[in-house]
């Protein structure tokens, strides 16, 4: 749905996306991860049709973003980082008009906009003018905006940036419907909270080049990180739970803390591979007594930074 | 056709409700009416009021000074204004031509500047219903080259307009082509060679003096006005539409 084939951008001879490679399928949900300056905007917006790649191809529901631009921009939702409505239009006059750009009939546009303003909670503010808008309404309505014409492919640049925690909550609830409906959605952020509740897969930028690419699990395995769990027995026999996990399941995991008292001890074990349930419940069976089990996985944020830390001492 | 007619609906509403557009419609008709009174007060006008039009339309402050610098600052707005609002990008990004975005926009401003006009044509109307004879054949010569001119410097305003959001630069550089195709051609007039030849060819205030003001319809001048305002809006989709060419 969304493709991009060793996308270049440069700016004389500033190069802010270098061979850059991935695509969205339908239903689908990719983060796009990078500080401040990554080139995720300029791929946006290479996408958008705002601007051309300097090399490499994009296309968008198979319409070539270069030869096809309108065709491709026709199957594109795109809200930019910065979404910006004319102060003095009102949240339902900008929707019609943008509706009326986007060749939606005027029924067709009274409908979406309808049903629209109902999904995003806009109902209220249709005749509020977009320049008296909080930022969180401004976002919806660009989300809005972005949904008009129901386009299979939605481009999100930071669409979490000034809402509040509630607001994010919703806004992420929002994708992942949309997600459902068989949108194939690529968003950006550099807070790689906002990334990880939601996306299917994450393609982590560094200086315009990907750094890591895959599902969260894969990127942990990249950055070298397992999963860990912290299981607390009850005193006695945990030393020999531990060693009667280790013979019969033969998990590939390893104890890297031991924490305990009098009434109970904590391990916490660390593997690439190891079915965590499927041990606990075995450990469970043979009468162990379990008293809590927690996997622990590491953050985004220690993925991000181990992989670019990687990646410099590669260099 | 639906997008350019959603985007020419939004721009005229947008100019519908700008209160610096009302500030510069009120401006125009108020030095308009000041020059109007001006030239009737005249005495050569008060003996023969067929030279009416051509003192309005051919060689007075009309032409010289609101012709060329109103137009800049109603097209300021089309594309420098955008452009330094922010909503540019989900304009260029949306499914319409680029042709169709600077059609949209200058019939728009041109539709707009067609009240202005309006209001100095009811300057004759008014003249007129006090029972003054007019000469209408001139007048709508006269308006007509006015019309025409003021079409093309809209043109040249919306070209300076699409080079980014500077206001100062969008309005300045329009009002600046607009001064030169009115200067340029009166200062080398007389020259000999090929300079003189083309300047007298491109001659605008003479065209506007001496052929629309007269009540003449001579199709040079026509297709020299309409072919320039095309070749400004040519530039401005080339502007425009080389954002997406230019790697």
């Amino acid at each position: 749905m969304i493709q991009a084939k060793q996308l270049y951008k440069s700016y004389g001879s500033l190069r802010a996306v270098v061979d850059l490679s991935f695509s969205v399928a339908p239903g689908e949900i990719l983060g796009f991860l990078g500080p401040n300056g990554a080139g995720k905007s300029t791929t946006l917006r290479i996408l958008s049709g705002f601007m051309p790649p300097s090399g490499g191809h994009a296309a968008i529901d198979q319409h070539d973003l270069v030869d096809d631009s309108l065709s491709a921009r026709r199957s594109t939702g795109y809200l930019p980082e910065r979404f910006v409505a004319p102060p003095e239009l009102r949240v339902a006059e900008y929707l019609a008009y943008r509706a009326g750009l986007k060749g939606l009939s005027r029924m067709q546009s009274k409908r979406a906009i309808a049903s629209l303003s109902t999904r995003l909670g806009l109902t209220p503010r249709l005749k509020q003018s977009f320049g008296h808008l909080s930022k969180g309404f401004r976002q919806r309505v660009g989300l809005a905006d972005a949904l008009l014409a129901d386009p299979p492919a939605l481009l999100l640049d930071e669409p979490f940036a000034g809402l509040d925690p509630l607001q994010r909550q919703d806004f992420r609830n929002m994708l992942q419907e949309l997600a459902l409906d068989g949108k194939a959605i690529l968003f950006s952020s550099h807070v790689l909270a906002e990334v990880e509740p939601i996306a299917d897969r994450i393609l982590v930028l560094h200086k315009g080049q990907t750094l890591a690419e895959g599902t969260l699990p894969e990127l942990h395995a990249l950055a070298g990180h397992g999963q860990s769990m912290r299981i607390t027995f009850a005193v006695p026999s945990p030393e020999a739970a531990l060693e009667w996990a280790r013979s019969p399941l033969s998990p590939d995991f390893s104890l890297i803390a031991k924490e305990g008292n009098a009434d109970s001890l904590r391990f916490t074990l660390e593997s690439n591979s190891a079915d965590w349930s499927d041990l606990v419940t075995w450990w469970v069976m043979q009468g162990f007594a379990v008293e809590s089990a927690a996997i622990e996985s590491y953050s985004l944020e220690d993925v991000f930074s181990d992989l670019i830390r990687n990646r410099e001492a590669t260099a | 056709m639906r997008p350019f007619f959603a985007l020419l609906r939004r721009e005229l509403l947008s100019m519908v409700i700008s209160p610096f557009l009302w500030g510069l419609l009120a401006a125009w008709f108020a030095l308009n009416g000041l020059f109007f009174l001006f030239i009737l007060d005249s005495p050569m006008i008060q003996n023969d009021l067929s030279l009416l039009p051509s003192f309005l339309f051919g060689s007075g402050l009309l032409v010289w000074l609101l012709l060329p610098s109103f137009p800049p600052l109603l097209t300021l707005r089309l594309f420098a204004e955008e452009h330094r609002l922010g909503t540019l990008e989900p304009l260029l990004t949306a499914p319409i031509r680029d042709i169709q975005v600077i059609l949209a926009k200058y019939v728009a401003v041109c539709l707009f500047f067609l009240v202005f006009w309006g209001g100095v044509f009811a300057l004759f109307l008014f003249l007129a219903s006090a029972g003054a004879p007019m000469p209408w054949g001139a007048i709508a010569g006269g308006l007509l080259g006015a019309l025409l001119t003021s079409f093309l410097f809209l043109a040249t305003g919306m070209f300076a307009s699409a080079w980014g959001g500077n206001l100062v630069l969008a309005a300045g550089g329009g009002a600046a082509m607009n001064y030169a195709l009115l200067f340029l051609p009166e200062l080398l007039q007389g020259s000999p060679g090929l300079a003189g030849e083309i300047a007298r060819s491109i001659h605008l205030t003479q065209f506007l003096d001496t052929t629309f003001s007269a009540g003449v319809l001579d199709t040079y001048p026509l297709v020299y006005l309409l072919a320039t305002t095309v070749f400004f809006l040519y530039l401005t989709w080339v502007r425009l539409a080389s954002r997406r060419w230019l790697p």
